[in-house]
């Protein structure tokens, strides 16, 4: 990252040193943990500053403040679930609201306000549990001091505290309003809390409706893009014919000039290198902005990238993967190189993925206001701590002085990780002296994207006499998403000391099949990597690495004449490190076999079906998940998918009707992915615009999809993604069974499947 | 300045009679139920009603719609409670929600018509309404439920007539 963009350092906020207070404030009654280490905390309620994780008011309203990005998973609505769980509240009285960039609502984990990874869950269920603990411990107790009872007698529920003996009771909002709830829980008396245990829930695992669904049946959300500023201006961008690179070589306004309430054309002056050769039309309205941006006249320098196109892209791919010592290695198991002099069988292949857009509904908007000496960005972003100071970069100020407003994400997908966004707002309401809006059209929005990289993968197996896949070389060609955050906290050290290296590109390639010699390179397309700025695009490196590993394993499978879904189940033997996840693995696998009724039935002519196992997302966060894809090929080579059962073991479901939602939409972005979502690059720019030529499922083309939630009492892990990554390979998988064609290129199209069908 | 007639107020907004219809809502009125997408015609989630057709306001020029009657998702009910909107909540369509207020009035110029719909017409209805989130399956099952209660509501209604 350039010197630019100046982050506030990653700071864990160790909750474990922290202590949690329960202060009345003349709101009512707020929750939180405390602001500073213990040592230093103030433990008297009058230097109340906790970082407030929710609030209860006199009326008895408890409001959560979610430090998470919502873009359509209901995270807000979950964490209120799980403090809701302990608390003790009515669902009913249960509300929501999002944080700002303050450090306080920073993950306890990560150190940051990131959401992404499928993380959010999993690493904020015990803190969550706690505090909602913590909050009906402090109500309790006032409740049993007004009452005259032991604490010990009372009973919460329902926002009441009654204690049945005596038939007293008190609600929350009546002790709220006595103002004498105010208590401090040492961290360790914090860790002491009996939280309670699965057996006793009544709100986890139950599928309450979610908080934020009645604003957004009826427009009320308040996303991003529906920010309004007294006295603000509007943004619309022009963005050069090349992704990245590109340079203005000069501005004609003249006609803009003519356009009613036009204000000033702002030719961006990157420093953070967010963006390129970008001009912002500022107008008093937004249709003005878009007509004076259309009628600006710019000249570009196209810079270096503008004659590349994706082939050269995978041409320069290929060649860096030949060569000996290129990448670093993410798995160095055994010894390849000994183990394929043994081999009695070796096979290759080669897999690609093409470049996709995220695209999410809302396309890419800010605001940006300076008031006094503070900077205030109004957008829906999933990694407010990197995107303050990317916006801070771009006003020329310290980060310190940015607060970035949550909004409500119209989708996310890992698209508003990102920042890019921010930075023609913050140049042009410092060049016009009011606040600005920018709204991306849709056009910006596509060919801007920080796109799914595209990949190249090449896989060499080796096998024993007795068909076992003994070697594995697993090279993975691809830009660097993660690294371009200029964070090294994100990257990760590779196995040969080589240097960091971007898991985000080969997570998934540490499967857990056992596999005596494997290894894995990761190498960066830097070409790629410098004309195709990358991003996260839901689920990210699995989304790739699973199309390689899940097809090669069938394609072994069928050459010793075994059946795939059998093959994998010998491979999933539980050894060494894999004891436990291979286990969950096979078993999830067996589910969707079973669902499904693979192998149970002829299909009909042309029809087929095929398995893939994952364990998206990092290896030590997986979600174990497979799928049995039911296809129809026809002659043309055009596949229909008639069902996608999916089996999925998420340890605990907070909200199970939430996660079926979100593995169904998860399949179903597989299923775009697999079958209809292509973007190329051409003279250095996305080809597709919009809706037209990039084109995501529509209705007509949803297929029968049934998802089977395992949920075995683990941790709760993420449900957001993995299912993604286990459509393409099961699809392509289910292509072969039923015609013989193996496509090895996404997105599987008609015309690949049937010139794989001559083969 | 133009006026018009938006869930039944007469409204006055400083748009260009060639302007799209969608900003001049969104922007200018503040009405932000309505969302843009594409701006293409290609999405949806810019739908509203005019003279009770479902249009998309992207495509649609703010002189097109002096003297007609336009309906936005702020306006499809009083409170909030269309069967649609019922619907909606208990299937619990939404995700990230920025494409519903579009499908809800897409889907409600359907069942104005037809409040018994078969799969494939609402399919061939909505087909023109992205859902990156993709909650194309629970979308049709709100449908039916709302076109359900719609026939119920009509029933008991006929029935109260004949007695
Ligand atoms: S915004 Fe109007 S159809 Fe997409
Ligand atoms: S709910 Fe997110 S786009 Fe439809």
């Amino acid at each position: 990252m350039n010197s630019h963009v100046k982050m506030t350092e990653l700071q864990s906020t160790d909750l474990s040193r922290r202590s949690f207070l329960v202060g009345a404030a003349a709101s009512g009654l707020m929750l939180g943990y405390s602001a500073m280490p213990d040592a230093l905390a103030a433990t008297a309620p009058a230097n109340f500053e906790p970082s407030v994780w929710y609030a209860i008011a006199p009326d008895g309203l408890v409001t959560v403040t979610c430090g998470k990005a919502d873009m359509g998973q209901h995270v807000a609505s979950t964490m209120a679930q799980i403090i809701c769980e302990e608390l003790g509240a009515k669902w009913s009285d249960m509300r929501v609201s999002l944080a700002s960039n303050d450090p306080k609502f920073n993950d306890p984990v990560l150190g940051a306000q990131i959401t992404g990874g499928s993380w959010s869950t999993m690493m904020n269920f015990d803190a969550m549990s706690r505090a909602g603990a913590a909050g009906r411990i402090a109500l309790a107790d006032a409740a049993a001091a007004s009452m005259g009872v032991p604490a010990s007698e009372l009973a919460v529920r329902d926002s009441m505290i009654s204690h049945a003996k005596s038939k007293k009771q008190m609600s929350f909002a009546e002790i709220v309003k006595s103002g004498k709830a105010t208590k401090t829980f040492t961290p360790d008396e914090l860790k002491a809390i009996k939280l309670k245990t699965p057996d006793q829930y009544t709100m986890i695992g139950f599928s309450v409706p979610q908080l934020d669904i009645p604003d957004k049946t009826r427009g009320a959300a308040k996303y991003g893009i529906d920010v309004m500023l007294p006295g603000m201006a509007y943004g619309a961008i022009v963005t050069p014919p090349v992704r990245y690179g590109a340079t203005v070589k000069s501005v004609d306004d003249s006609a803009a000039k003519k356009v009613p309430g036009f204000i000033k054309a702002v030719t961006l002056d990157d420093k953070t290198a967010t963006t390129t050769g970008w001009v912002v039309a500022v107008a008093n309205t937004y249709q003005n902005a878009r007509k004076a941006a259309e009628a600006l006249k710019i000249t570009y320098d196209g810079g270096p990238n503008a004659k590349l196109s994706s082939e050269s892209l995978f041409a320069e791919a290929k060649r860096l993967q030949a060569l000996p010592d290129s990448g670093e290695f993410f798995v160095k198991n055994g010894d390849t190189a000994a183990a394929f002099g043994t081999t009695a069988k070796v096979m290759e292949a080669e897999y690609t993925t093409n470049i996709n857009i995220h695209a999410p509904m809302e396309p890419m908007n800010a605001t940006a206001e300076f008031k006094g000496d503070i900077l205030h960005i109004y957008t829906g972003n999933q990694f407010a701590t990197r995107s303050g100071a990317i916006a801070a970069g771009a006003a020329g100020i310290d980060p310190k002085y940015v607060v970035m407003h949550q909004m409500w994400l119209g989708g996310g997908f890992g698209r508003r990780l990102d920042a890019d966004m921010t930075v023609p707002a913050v140049q042009a309401a410092k060049a016009v002296g009011k606040p600005v809006k920018v709204i991306y059209s849709r056009e910006n929005d596509m060919t801007m994207d920080f796109s799914r990289p595209l990949t190249y993968q090449k896989v060499k197996a080796g096998l024993d006499g007795d068909g076992k896949l003994i070697a594995l070389n697993h090279d993975v060609v691809s830009a660097w998403p993660t690294q371009r955050w200029g964070i090294p906290d994100f990257l990760s050290p590779s196995v040969d000391k080589k240097g960091p290296l971007d898991a985000f590109t080969v997570n998934g390639a540490d499967f857990f099949y056992t596999v005596p010699n494997h290894n894995v390179r990761a190498i960066k397309n830097e070409m790629a990597h410098n004309a195709t700025p990358s991003g996260q695009l839901r689920s990210v490196a699995p989304g790739w690495t699973f199309w390689a590993v899940e097809s090669m394993v069938d394609e072994i499978a069928h050459a010793v004449g075994k059946d795939p879904a059998q093959y994998r189940i010998e491979m999933l033997d539980g050894k060494g490190d894999n004891a436990g996840g291979a286990q969950r693995l096979r078993n999830t696998l067996l589910a969707a076999m079973g669902l499904a009724g693979y192998g149970t039935k002829e299909l009909a002519k042309g029809e087929g079906m095929g398995v893939a196992c994952v364990s998206s997302q990092e290896r030590k966060t997986a979600s174990w998940t497979a799928c049995v894809a039911h296809v129809a090929v026809a002659p043309s080579g055009e596949v229909t998918v008639k069902k996608l059962t999916v089996a999925t073991d998420v340890g605990t479901q907070v909200n199970p009707d939430g996660i079926q939602a979100q593995v169904s939409g998860a399949a179903l972005w597989g299923l775009s992915l697999a079958l209809y979502e292509k973007a190329t690059l051409k003279d250095g720019g996305i080809e597709q615009t919009n809706f037209d030529s990039y084109t995501p499922l529509r209705m007509s083309q949803l297929p029968e999809v049934a998802v089977s939630v395992i949920a075995n009492g683990e941790h709760a892990t993420g449900v957001g993604e993995p299912a993604v990554t286990v459509i393409a390979p099961a699809i392509g998988n289910a292509v072969f069974n039923a015609v013989g064609a193996r496509v090895r290129s996404l997105p599987i199209t008609a015309e690949a499947v049937k010139a794989a069908m001559k083969a | 300045m133009v006026t018009l007639n938006i869930n039944g107020r007469n409204l006055s907004v400083e748009a260009a009679n060639d302007s799209p219809l969608l900003w001049a809502i969104r922007e200018q009125l503040q009405m932000t139920g309505t969302k843009f997408g594409c701006g293409a015609g290609l999405c949806g989630a810019c739908t509203v009603h005019v003279n009770g057709e479902a249009v998309r306001s992207c495509q649609t020029a703010v002189g097109d719609v002096v003297g007609k009657k336009v309906t936005t998702i702020e306006g499809l009910s009083a409170k909030g409670d269309h069967p649609l909107q019922k619907a909606w909540v208990a299937e619990q369509v939404p995700q990230c929600g920025y494409c519903q207020s579009g499908q809800i009035m897409q889907a409600a110029s359907l069942l104005a018509k037809n409040n018994n719909p078969t799969k494939e017409e609402i399919v061939a209805h909505m087909d023109g309404n992205l859902c990156r989130c993709m909650t194309y399956s629970r979308i049709q099952k709100a449908i039916m439920r709302a076109a359900n209660e719609m026939r119920t509501a009509a029933n008991s209604a006929t029935e109260r007539r004949a007695t």
